[in-house]
């Protein structure tokens, strides 16, 4: 991990707080104000939506879903970075986003008519200041900018964050976006989470560099930080929304960090890779790292830690039984609404075409 | 408690079966809600279903190895707190198939909000995708209850159009059973998936690919059995099958030729490295070729070892894709039981060479122009004539004749 370029004149409040190797230093880690309920939050937050992302599998397996794409592994970055921002810094995500969406309060069963065929928009965005995912790779980065830019031209001070994966900065909307970051000063901050494996595509064949490094040549920093350390991802994500609400512009956060689990349902990772490389990455498992290092602060003991596994087995029970209960499936034709606002002619034909199909069933 | 049967969803999107690979409940049972029932594999991958409710299982719908279709039964729990389901009433010989791919698999009984009747269960041939016509024509054949594969489209390419669904509808008076498998004249007709399917697809892909010719030979098996007693006295027993393989993996390391695939694409020979040795095994599932990696890495006793437990992953069903695929090379035992003597194996492409070994017994041999009874068996080997002509195979097979006759490990 080597050290980005400076770039000349531009200030970065984020490097400081990080070691050569992406590490969070001791003395950044205790200056973060959080007191002991905000550090046990974080902590519970993460079981809650690592509970959540199990439960989805299943019940993706029971049928109740078409698909699901879990971010085991990437609970730190999912809470750190919420935790991180103000509640109106609106958050432009990819389709495994799923804890942050959780973190904001969307209702995880309402969530997952999503997954299950029911709805093309479960919450509402501005409610929550959190976009609809986005599931072609990258196109949430030029929308996070734009909506930037357009937070800046409103005079509002509100910022942006924008996250995606490793493979999504080998799409030219990805360097689309990062150029219009840089020339446009837009108070976003860029979010990678590099979890290694684009599906079966390995990090290095995604990318010969470092993706932190290339953050200068659009004109503004960018880092590389350990993205399992769940405060490590506060303070860089604070910093840089910090930064970009005073208006010194955009801000790249390479976090690394791993895939645990399958791309989605619909894959085997045992295919292409190695039994080896998740045990590595086991070890540095976000969550028992975070409560190890809790138990050590005197954060955290025995009865609330049980007390945060029951509220996640509670929330599991509930997400079933109210996705269960949740709207009926919309009849067939509803694939024509909110296509056109005016439809053209042969739409309209299709539609009705369709519609004799199922007359007399 | 109220019966409730899961049926296997779609678990990959699009899928339309699933083999199942083991069972973790037994009948009779207790379940808890999320806790494994069983593994099974799709064409994508290999997943575990938790189940979607406490209570006890009365029945398990398939055994290991069969293939289940999406939308059939795959277990029955009686249900501890759950409300008394109305078993939908399915059309006579006709099985209800919930209609759509989500949500049918737990808890979503008649009362689902679909305002459908129940659908005709499309037949293998639709499944199997090979009947032409358009997704509409399709859903009509469903309601209709007319089976495609029966229908001969007037269509362009054959395709099935509206009007001969129309037509076959107004002539048929009942629905066409969901898999018929008994025709008037007695021919039966078994519906062709997972391992089966994947064995014609491949073996159809090396005979239409690959121009490939058999030659044989009768190899001494005097040292190989005697190496065998020797080993034996040092307290291991062990099969011929890792002798061949060594002996093999000699030849193959002076004949590099034969560890190799032809480039379609490219028209180019590819000499692999590795030598990753696939090992036929028949299981009741069908033939399987676990794949022994490395194996010019490995030694006799290494060999032994893993080669075993590949066999019995193999015949017990718990080996993962990976382990069954990546094969340079292929090796096959047509001598395990039977009179049986050799064969002309088939090439598993894109590999270039397969070997098949015959039963070591005694035959009469011409020693010093007397004729003797000596241990020996067949070799035959297939090779694609694209990469290697008669002369290098025949080099080949001398080859690996003498490394078998001169083992002494």
């Amino acid at each position: 991990m080597a050290d980005v370029v400076q770039v000349v004149g531009t200030d970065d409040p984020v490097r400081p707080l990080f070691t050569a190797a992406g590490e969070l230093k001791a003395d950044a880690r205790n200056g973060l104000g959080l007191d002991a309920a905000a550090l046990r939050d974080l902590y519970q937050k993460m079981i809650l939506i690592r509970r959540a992302d199990q439960e989805a599998l299943n019940l993706q397996r029971q049928g109740e879903l078409g698909l699901w794409g879990q971010y085991l592994g990437q609970e730190a970055i999912h809470v750190g970075a919420v935790a991180a921002l103000e509640a109106n810094d609106w958050i432009f995500p990819s389709y495994r986003e799923f804890g942050m969406a959780m973190c904001r309060g969307v209702d995880p069963a309402e969530m997952l008519t999503w997954f299950r065929g029911l709805s093309h928009g479960p919450w509402d965005p501005r409610k929550y200041a959190f976009a609809p995912l986005a599931v072609p790779v990258a196109t949430q980065v030029p929308h996070a900018v734009g909506f930037a830019m357009g937070s800046r031209l409103r005079g509002s001070d509100d910022v942006v964050l924008g996250t995606f994966g490793d493979g999504a900065t080998s799409k030219g909307d990805w360097h689309e976006a990062m150029n219009f970051a840089g020339v446009f000063k837009a108070p976003v901050i860029l979010l990678c989470q590099n979890n290694h494996w684009a599906i079966s595509v390995p990090l290095a064949k995604q990318t010969a560099g470092s993706i932190a490094e290339r953050a200068p040549g659009y004109g503004f920093p960018g880092i590389r930080i350990d993205g399992n350390d769940v405060l490590g991802v506060f303070a860089a994500v604070r910093a840089a929304a910090e930064r970009a609400r005073r208006g010194d512009g955009p801000y790249l956060i390479e976090a690394m960090t791993y895939r645990m689990g399958a791309h989605t349902s619909s894959d085997d990772p045992t295919r292409y890779r190695l039994d080896s490389e998740l045990q590595t990455w086991s070890a540095k498992d976000p969550i028992a790292r975070y409560r190890s290092w809790l138990q050590g602060q005197g954060h955290l003991d025995d009865a609330a830690a049980a007390a945060i596994d029951r509220a996640a087995e509670t929330m599991a029970e509930q997400m079933r039984s109210r996705l269960r209960a949740a709207v009926p499936a919309p009849a067939g034709e509803a694939i024509f609404d909110r296509v056109y606002e005016r439809p053209p002619g042969p739409f309209i034909e299709e539609r009705e075409e369709f519609e004799a199909s199922l007359e007399g069933t | 408690m109220a019966d409730q049967t899961f049926r296997l969803p779609d678990l990959g999107e699009g899928l339309t079966e699933a083999q199942l690979v083991t069972w973790r409940v037994q009948e009779g049972g207790h379940v808890e809600v999320n806790e494994p029932l069983c593994d099974v594999e799709t064409a994508k991958a290999v997943v575990v279903i938790p189940s979607p409710w406490v209570g006890t299982i009365q029945k398990l719908h398939a055994r290991p190895g069969e293939s289940v279709a999406v939308g059939s039964a795959l277990v029955t729990i009686a249900a501890e707190g759950a409300p008394a389901a109305v078993e939908p009433r399915p059309a006579e010989g006709v099985e209800a198939t919930p209609s759509t791919l989500v949500g049918y698999g737990a808890g979503a009984g008649p009362q689902a909000g679909s305002r459908r009747r129940a659908r005709v269960a499309p037949s293998a041939q639709q499944a199997g995708g090979d009947v032409r016509a358009a997704p509409f024509v399709r859903q009509l054949a469903k309601e209709k209850g007319v089976d495609l594969a029966r229908l001969t489209g007037s269509g362009p390419d054959g395709r099935i159009t509206r009007a001969d669904v129309e037509a076959a509808a107004s002539g048929a008076t009942a629905p066409t059973p969901a898999a018929a498998t008994t025709s008037t004249d007695g021919e039966r007709r078994i519906s062709v998936v997972g391992i089966r399917k994947a064995i014609a697809r491949q073996m159809v892909r090396s005979v239409s690919t690959i121009p490939q010719f058999t030659e044989f030979a009768v190899f001494d098996a005097t040292n190989l059995l005697a190496a065998r007693q020797r080993q034996k006295q040092s307290g291991r027993s062990l099969t011929p099958l890792p002798y061949f393989i060594v002996a093999l993996v000699k030849a193959v390391r002076a004949f590099p030729l034969m560890n190799s695939s032809w480039d379609e694409a490219r028209d180019e020979i590819v000499v692999k490295q590795a030598i990753n040795l696939g090992i036929a095994v028949n299981t009741s599932q069908g033939l399987l070729v676990p794949v022994l990696r490395g194996a010019d890495q490995l030694d006799l006793s290494a060999i032994a070892d893993q080669s075993a437990r590949l066999i019995e992953g193999a015949r017990a069903g718990t080996l993962k894709p990976g382990e069954m695929s990546g094969g340079t090379i292929t090796i096959t035992n047509v001598g395990a039981s039977g009179p049986v003597e050799t064969g002309t194996p088939i090439i598993s492409p894109p590999e270039c060479c397969v070997v098949a070994f015959g039963a070591i017994k005694p035959r009469p041999m011409v020693i010093d122009g007397e004729v003797v009874a000596r241990s020996g068996a067949w070799i035959s080997i297939s090779v694609d004539h694209r990469i290697v002509d008669g002369a290098l195979a025949t080099e080949f097979l001398t080859a690996l004749v003498g490394e078998l006759e001169h083992l002494h490990a």
